[in-house]
């Protein structure tokens, strides 16, 4: 009797563990979205992008040689109490150029939670839910839906968003 | 051109930037591992310490060109950097296996398989590492 995994989903989540003196700035990480934000752009470059999309992509591959390259990054500010609706980073139109994985980003968030949908064969509309806590990042496919909840009443919440192709 | 591998705190291999040789030159011109450091740490956000030079042309502490081998071998993603014996190690092949600091290489704990004859040769025989067995096994190339 044999076995075979035709397909499998994961989650891969934890803190960024910088060495000390060189850990992810969270007010450039900030001050980048809103840079971003105001000129309507996309991509959020600076040099903590650099620092955490070095760290998702080489410690996927030595802890679970996942080789992930980048597609393309944003940032988003979430208001107290605000609730996304569905998201997904898939276009189902163009799954060719489509990413495999998300990555989420926290930066300086406070009662954040993501919940992330999924199917287990015939149990249809699972879901994850993770509390997206400051300095913490969650990796997930692409073509699962998503939907972010900030809960807390007093802040902003910033989540940096940057999407993956499996090499 | 020189190589230094990007380790983690805990020793193993992350990545491996070229850096141009007059990047990693001291103030008297000449090669200084440190110059390099400080200067990949300047353009690649990680700590000087944390990046060790490395030898392309180094493999199972033998040069290829037959200079001088530097660091046993040439640092590849994943390998664990051994700073008390100034060696690159690849991954261990099995957990019985042990180091050989002269060649750089996992060593089984009974030494190298035995030499196959030339019946065993034409008969496409080989040995492998039983680990559960701690025995090298003779099997076809094909199983």
């Amino acid at each position: 009797m044999l076995k075979k995994v035709l397909s499998e989903q994961f989650i891969i989540y934890g803190d960024v563990s910088m060495p000390k003196g060189f850990e992810i700035n969270s007010l450039e990480l900030i001050k980048s979205i809103f840079e971003s934000l105001y000129h309507e752009k996309d991509n959020s470059f600076c040099k903590d992008w650099s620092k955490l999309d070095s760290y998702a992509r080489e410690f996927s591959k030595i802890k679970y040689d996942i080789c992930l390259e980048t597609i393309n990054t944003w940032g988003n500010i979430y208001i107290p109490n605000e609730k996304t609706g569905s998201l997904i980073n898939v276009d189902y139109m163009n799954l060719k150029n489509s990413p495999d994985f998300t990555l989420l980003y926290g930066i300086n968030t406070k009662d954040c939670f993501v919940k992330i949908h999924y199917d287990d064969n015939r149990c249809k509309g699972r879901s994850f839910d993770i509390e997206l806590k400051h300095n913490m990042f969650i990796i997930f496919p692409s073509t699962n839906i998503y939907s972010i909840d900030n809960n807390q009443k007093d802040s902003l919440n910033f989540i940096q968003t940057i999407t993956y192709e499996l090499k | 051109m020189a190589h230094f591998a990007k380790i983690s705190e805990e020793n193993i291999v992350l990545s491996v930037m070229v850096v141009d040789n007059k990047d990693t030159l001291n103030a008297d011109g000449v090669e200084d591992e440190s110059v390099g450091q400080q200067y990949l740490e300047t353009h690649c956000n990680w700590p000087a310490h944390l990046w060790i030079k490395t030898s392309w042309s180094t493999f199972e502490n033998t040069h290829i060109n037959g200079g001088t081998p530097f660091r046993g071998n040439y640092a590849g993603v994943g390998n664990t950097w051994d700073s008390d014996n100034q060696i690159f190690w690849k991954t261990k092949p099995y957990p019985s296996w042990v180091k050989n600091n002269t060649t750089a290489t996992w060593n089984s704990p009974i030494g190298d398989a035995p030499a196959l004859t030339a019946e065993e040769i034409a008969a496409q025989k080989h040995y492998a590492w039983n680990e559960a067995n701690q025995s090298w096994d003779l099997t076809n190339i094909n199983t």
